[in-house]
């Protein structure tokens, strides 16, 4: 379906496209910039291939004045800075909607079904670079003034982001780009299109924040004083790499971009035994690489938090794009039985505050906990509330980290199946943390003894019966009573809750569970929801339905009606309204 | 501060009678207790092998990780602990073969442990296949015609990858070994002693009188242990002819390289500096930061 933007609302979509290497992504991130510090909501969503030169690369900002929760198909402005972006994206473009492009890099007049509602609105970007000593990458400048041109929105937003985004370069830079934006603009606006909306900035808007799942998880882990981040660089985990270098080591992260995943996830191990709070992230081909270290986790009781982003697999897979297939991969990775916690945000607030919960529950629980993401939420940014940092506190749990103890065991059998935990340095705590089966003393030699094993086993496993009281529960949107319940988990619940205000402006009554702690999986809180549910359904971004396999197994239910994705591609909301439409009849 | 026995677990040592990890055991523990490090102060972490079971055996605040990657999770506890002495136990099928990449790459960092390779030049725990130190040519059940390989020479990697101490002891000389350790433990930077032990279960040519008739100690030829490019050239005799004769291949112990005052990684750290815990104790303002996301 295409969606007619409501009575008063206003709503723009802008796509800039073209080869890798032309700062695409820079561009969109600094429109979006400018509108979120207009008061406006912004979600984008970011689509490159795994190269570094040429290829299409896009970056879609979707803005809007009333509250929004995802990126949207339909493009009002086009940015095509090649002639394929135009080929591409013509079926997106709405009734009306403009492309800014340069009349020296192509002939739009021969493009394939070019059509005569569009707004066309030639800018020479590359012959205006020349005129203000500009460089080649600057284009997109020239295109950003366009784009703000067309809208006739004010260009002093624009400017005051080039002028911060270049404040630590010659001034003389920013004076460049702010030149060309100043062209760019005057030559759109003075283009023959009328634009359908009179866009001002807004007044009296709490300021948000504009961030992706990665930073939102990599400030959680800030904030919740992680000491030791150790990665290796692998799409789309590399950018919490970056941001932890970045911003993490003047904060007193010790930051370790590793030689493989095998030795980022041993370290965190190691750095856990040490008593570091610490983390590594990853996508599914280099959580394959941890699993055996995964399981040491485990059966050592370290307190580790795993980031895994998953972008569509096996093997290397489809790199940049997104998927929901590494659910099973989750609760399942490493041989043998060991107790984990799984968390899955939902959008980037959830990852913000399932971050520094996860260093808590890990803390709590001696166990290892994965935040289980993927690329639409890791990779986009969308506006949101500045988080809530006052909910942010630490538990450690039964860590003694100083000082001395008397008769310790560290792996005394306790009820809730929790020992004393206390650091290498603390005296009379000299006991063996152990990769094998071990006694309460940790040393391994008693370890094949069957009592041991099975008091050692059990008290590991009873960790999960105290994770169940602490971990976050399910989240639920929309009404109670619904003629649709939808079962869901992850980034889906961006598109979902999107597609949902649509449909409860036209009256249709939908809600929706999000299942946030996918293990110990929420069973008696499912069975709940769709044993009050009319007619349910789950929506999930894989080929096997591995939530619903989830449902069967743990809740002996099943759900009639189910939308799978796995194109690389999120879900969009109007895939999902029309899900919902087909399924209400 | 500690005596030599003080060092020894309740647990009964496993090993086969007579052993090359008896030796180092006994070595490292009386280095332990000449250095006068207490149980608080120094950490060992082991990787999987025969030499890993040493873990029950040795009283400290340990570690017992997986085959081939005690190196990561040491390396961690090093960045972690400022204030605690790291020592690494390791194999020569769990260090120089699965563990090879990490060990390489620990080297490179000058990060400052101590690393005590435990060669007996055979898989002892997996009931005696040929590992990457193996003699070429050697038979093994694994290799029922002989290696094909060229053996791994740890000393010359660590000599060419920036180790700043670099040595090899003999699991037979508890004296000399403890001396060895000691000067490892003391040193500040990557310090490697690859240690012969022979495993007298499933090495029947490298064994302790074979070893004997060879070895010899580097300090009693006035070996000038600054000259890495010397270091490298001595490393390579650690390649022999298998049942080559005594005068025809010898065995250098001893302390092959050393350099002080090298940086170490952690010196380049901005965070390194105390217990990493300590990051931990509130929560992190993040405002500053949460500001440039507006």
């Amino acid at each position: 379906m295409r969606r007619q933007i409501p009575e008063g609302v206003t709503e723009v979509r802008i796509r800039i496209g073209g080869p890798a290497g032309f700062g695409i992504k820079a561009a969109g991130q600094s429109l979006a910039r400018v509108f979120n510090r207009a008061g406006y909501e912004t979600a984008d969503l970011t689509e490159y291939p795994s190269l570094i030169k040429g290829g299409h690369n896009t970056y879609h900002v979707r803005i809007s004045d009333r509250p929004i929760y995802s990126h949207v198909l339909d493009t009002d402005i086009l940015v095509a800075l090649d002639e394929q972006t135009v080929e591409k994206h013509l079926g997106e473009l709405t009734d009306g909607a403009a492309i800014i492009y340069d009349p020296g890099d192509f002939d739009i007049e021969t493009v394939e079904g070019i059509r005569d509602d569009l707004c066309i609105i030639p800018i020479p970007l590359t012959d205006i670079i020349y005129e203000v000593d500009g460089k080649k990458i600057m284009r997109n400048t020239v295109a950003l003034g366009g784009v703000l041109g067309h809208m006739r929105f004010p260009l002093s937003y624009l400017e005051d982001s080039i002028e911060e985004q270049f404040s630590h370069k010659a001034p003389e830079i920013a004076e460049v780009n702010k030149a060309c934006a100043r062209a760019g603009y005057e030559h759109a606006s003075k283009n023959g299109c009328a634009f359908p909306y009179d866009m001002k900035p807004l007044e009296g808007r709490e300021p948000k924040i504009l961030v992706d799942g990665n930073e939102a998880i990599g400030l959680g882990a800030l904030a919740a004083g992680i000491g030791m981040y150790c990665a290796y660089p692998m799409t789309p985990a590399s950018s919490l790499l970056h941001f932890m270098a970045r911003h993490g080591e003047d904060r007193g992260v010790v930051v370790k971009h590793t030689e493989d995943e095998l030795a980022a996830m041993n370290m965190v191990v190691g750095a856990a035994f040490a008593g570091a709070r610490t983390m590594c992230a990853t996508s599914g081909g280099g959580f394959s690489l941890m699993t055996e270290a995964f399981g040491l986790a485990g059966v050592s009781e370290s307190a580790v938090v795993v980031g895994l982003f998953t972008r569509p697999g096996p093997a290397t897979g489809m790199p940049t794009w997104t998927e929901q297939s590494d659910l099973r991969f989750a609760i399942h990775a490493a041989q043998g039985e060991f107790p984990r916690v799984v968390l899955a945000p939902g959008d980037r607030d959830d990852a913000f505050h399932l971050s520094w919960q996860a260093f808590n529950l890990a803390d709590i629980l001696q166990t290892p906990v994965i935040l289980l993401g993927d690329s639409y939420i890791s990779d986009n940014r969308s506006s949101i509330d500045p988080f809530d940092t006052s909910r942010v506190h630490i538990d450690r749990g039964k860590l003694i980290a100083e000082g001395e103890v008397t008769d310790y065991l560290r792996y005394r059998v306790t009820e809730d199946g929790i020992s004393e935990r206390a650091l290498p340095g603390v005296k009379g705590a000299a006991q063996i943390v152990n990769s094998y089966e071990h006694d309460e003393f940790g040393y391994g030699a008693a370890g094949e003894r069957a009592d041991v094993r099975i008091a050692q086993n059990e008290k590991r496993m009873r960790k999960l019966d105290r994770a169940r009281d602490i971990v976050p529960p399910p989240a639920y949107f929309g009404p109670d009573e619904a003629d649709l319940s939808i079962l869901l988990w992850g980034s889906t619940k961006m598109p979902v809750r999107e597609a949902m205000s649509w449909l409860a402006a036209e009256g249709k009554q939908v809600n929706m569970m999000q299942v946030v702690t996918m293990w110990p999986f929420p069973d008696e809180e499912v069975t709940e929801f769709l044993g009050k549910s009319k007619r349910a359904a789950i929506i999930e971004g894989n080929y096997t339905g591995q939530l619903q396999s989830l449902v069967r197994e743990h809740c002996l239910l099943d759900v009639d009606h189910t939308l799978h994705r796995y194109d690389g591609r999120p879900f969009a909301p109007e895939q999902v309204y029309d899900f919902v439409e087909e399924v209400l009849g | 501060m500690p005596a030599v026995k003080e060092y020894t677990t309740p647990n009964r040592p496993t090993w086969c009678p007579g052993c090359g990890n008896f030796g180092m055991w006994e070595a490292l523990k009386r280095a332990l207790s000449e250095l006068e490090l207490d149980f608080h102060e120094f950490s060992v972490v082991w990787g999987i092998g025969c030499h890993g079971n040493g873990a029950d055996f040795l009283k400290t605040h340990g570690f017992h990780a997986l085959h081939g990657r005690a190196l990561p999770v040491a390396q961690a506890v090093k960045l972690a602990r400022p204030d605690l002495k790291v020592i690494v136990e390791a194999g020569d099928g769990d260090g120089y073969g699965l563990g090879m990449g990490h060990f390489v790459h620990a080297l490179r960092r000058n990060i400052d442990l101590t690393y005590i390779g435990h060669n007996n030049q055979i898989y002892g725990l997996t009931t005696g296949q040929a590992s990457p130190t193996t003699d070429q040519h050697m038979k093994s059940p694994s290799t029922p015609k002989g290696v094909l390989e060229e053996p791994i020479n740890p000393i010359g990697i660590a000599l060419a990858e920036g180790a700043t101490f670099v040595a090899r002891g003999f699991a037979g000389d508890i004296p000399h070994l403890t001396e060895l350790y000691k000067q490892a433990i003391q040193h500040r930077g990557f310090a490697i002693v690859d240690v012969f032990q022979p495993c007298v279960t499933f090495n029947r040519v490298n064994t302790f009188p074979w070893f004997r008739e060879r070895v010899f100690k580097l300090e009693d030829r006035d070996w000038d242990t600054s000259d890495r490019a010397a270091a490298f050239e001595l490393s390579m005799t650690t390649f022999h002819e298998l049942l080559c004769e005594p005068d025809q291949c010898t065995v250098p112990t001893g302390v092959f390289y050393r350099r002080e005052g090298v940086k170490t990684y952690e010196d380049g750290l901005a965070a390194y500096g105390e217990p990493l815990w300590k990051r931990a104790l509130a929560p992190r303002d993040i405002s500053d930061l949460l500001a440039e996301f507006t």
